[in-house]
């Protein structure tokens, strides 16, 4: 996966360039390019992502290309970037920020996270409570294993949560 | 001496074993575990989508725990744990944070002071208990059991914000295993990423990363991997079959939770441990120790 041909399409887009800075805490104009970012990152092998492109590309208010390309979902959050970032630049911050706006503009989520999403909101945890198996093939709750029995938030957190995902109008 | 625990989503509803080891071992060191009622998701996987909610999650979480009296709390989770520690990093820096989350959680009576000091499973075992006090424990010691380390990525970076151990160059779970007379391996894929965070969006390209490290982890002939997050265990332990399917390799190897040893090693029996759950092949280990 890559970005898309910017010579054909690319148009730098101010206005979610400050969305996308606003949500962050990330210096991002201190980059200077050494990309020690992308020498360790986790999705450069595999997928091609280049954490240090993608901080370029915010600077020049290229998100649309990041979030149509679909890019940002490629990162595996390992935060190696961040952590070895001598700026500050805070690579895997961007590409959080950029994931959250791609979110409130219900671009090209990756499925599987709005799933996750909707089971927090409907369960308060990513899953319900799951049935083990052993390598014996014995099946296996949480009652069997004598462990204590799972208490879930109620209706309150669930209405406050869905208020935070909601999107600010603008 | 008394710890709340917050287990997580991971654990609470599918990785007993980590759950069931902690509980049998705490207690072999006077520690007594209070559980927290009504606990939700740590707020991680809501982050991608929206950080403040992350963060209200997180600190929801934290308030409960302040109001069952606890002022120590252990985070077993690597995901989990980054996520409590970036939201008191965040809460402490932001007052306009502090008072929007602030009222939400006055409307379930809670109220969040940041008056919590977060442990994980790693520094706890290796700092507050101590390796010394683990060493005098140890009724079976692993006497010529090589292992190998995961420490895992998120109780180690970003360094700003969660200060497990040396984000370069960890040492606590080698010294824990040391503690239990094992011997444990360095290798130049220790701080590789298990690849979990990939799992939701780009299932094999995960798995492929997962395949990388436990293809270097085979050459070293080890008894084992050591790991202390339910994401990296699932990773490397459960989908082990999974994992070489994609990468072309049979693997066999071995994972636990440092638990489930320190477990074995303080003589406590396997089926209590949950080491009949763990998926890869720990009977080895079990065999040889007895
Ligand atoms: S983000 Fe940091 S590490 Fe990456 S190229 Fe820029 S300065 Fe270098
Ligand atoms: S956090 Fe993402 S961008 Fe940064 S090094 Fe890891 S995989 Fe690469």
């Amino acid at each position: 996966m890559t970005v898309v041909d910017l010579m054909s399409e690319a148009k730098m887009n101010v206005e979610l360039r400050s969305k996308a800075i606003e949500k962050g805490r990330y210096e991002l104009y201190n980059c200077f390019q050494c990309m020690r970012c992308t020498s360790g990152c986790t999705s450069m092998k595999l997928l091609e992502l280049k954490p240090h492109q993608v901080v370029t590309m915010v600077k020049l208010g290229l998100i649309d290309e990041l979030i149509t390309s679909g890019i940002i979902w490629t990162c595996a959050m390992c935060l190696k970037c961040t952590e070895r970032c001598p700026q500050d630049a805070a690579p895997s911050d961007l590409i959080t920020a950029l994931r959250n706006l791609a979110f409130d503009m219900e671009a090209n989520v990756p499925e599987a996270y709005l799933k996750v999403v909707s089971t927090v909101l409907e369960v308060g945890l990513i899953q319900e409570e799951q049935k083990v198996t052993s390598r014996d093939f014995e099946v296996y709750d949480r009652g069997q294993l004598n462990l204590p029995k799972i208490s879930k938030p109620g209706e309150i957190f669930k209405n406050n949560l869905l208020i935070l995902l909601t999107p600010e109008e603008d | 001496m008394e710890i709340g625990v917050y287990w997580g989503c991971m654990i609470l509803t599918s990785q007993y074993a980590y759950e069931m080891s902690l509980r049998e071992v705490l207690p072999k060191f006077g520690i007594s575990i209070t559980d927290i009622d009504q606990v939700s998701c740590c707020g991680t996987p809501i982050k991608n989508v929206n950080q403040k909610a992350a963060i209200y999650l997180a600190v929801r979480n934290l308030a409960l725990a302040e109001k069952a009296g606890i002022n120590e709390l252990l985070v077993p989770c690597n995901g989990c744990y980054l996520s409590f520690s970036e939201a008191l990093h965040y809460w402490e820096k932001d007052d306009t944070l502090k008072r929007e989350l602030g009222s939400l959680l006055a409307e379930e009576g809670l109220e969040f002071n940041g008056n919590i000091k977060l442990w994980h499973t790693v520094n706890f075992l290796h700092d507050k208990i101590g390796t010394e006090k683990i060493k005098t424990a140890v009724k079976k010691p692993l006497n010529g059991f090589k292992f190998v380390t995961h420490p895992g990525c998120h109780i180690l970076r970003p360094s700003t914000i969660v200060n497990v151990d040396e984000p370069e160059k960890p040492r606590k779970l080698d010294n824990l295993l040391k503690a239990l007379g094992a011997e444990s391996i360095d290798y130049p894929e220790k701080l590789d990423c298990c690849g979990g965070g990939l799992l939701l969006s780009h299932s094999e390209s995960a798995l492929t990363i997962a395949g990388l490290k436990l293809k270097a982890i085979k050459s070293l002939n080890v008894d084992g991997l050591v790991v202390s997050c339910p994401s990296c265990k699932v990773m490397l332990g459960a989908k082990q079959e999974a994992v070489g399917a994609i990468v072309g390799e049979k693997f066999e190897i071995p994972v636990l939770y440092y638990t489930q040893l320190l477990g074995l090693a303080l003589g406590i029996e396997a089926e209590k441990l949950g080491l009949h759950l763990n998926q890869s092949p720990v009977d080895k280990i079990i065999e040889k120790l007895t």
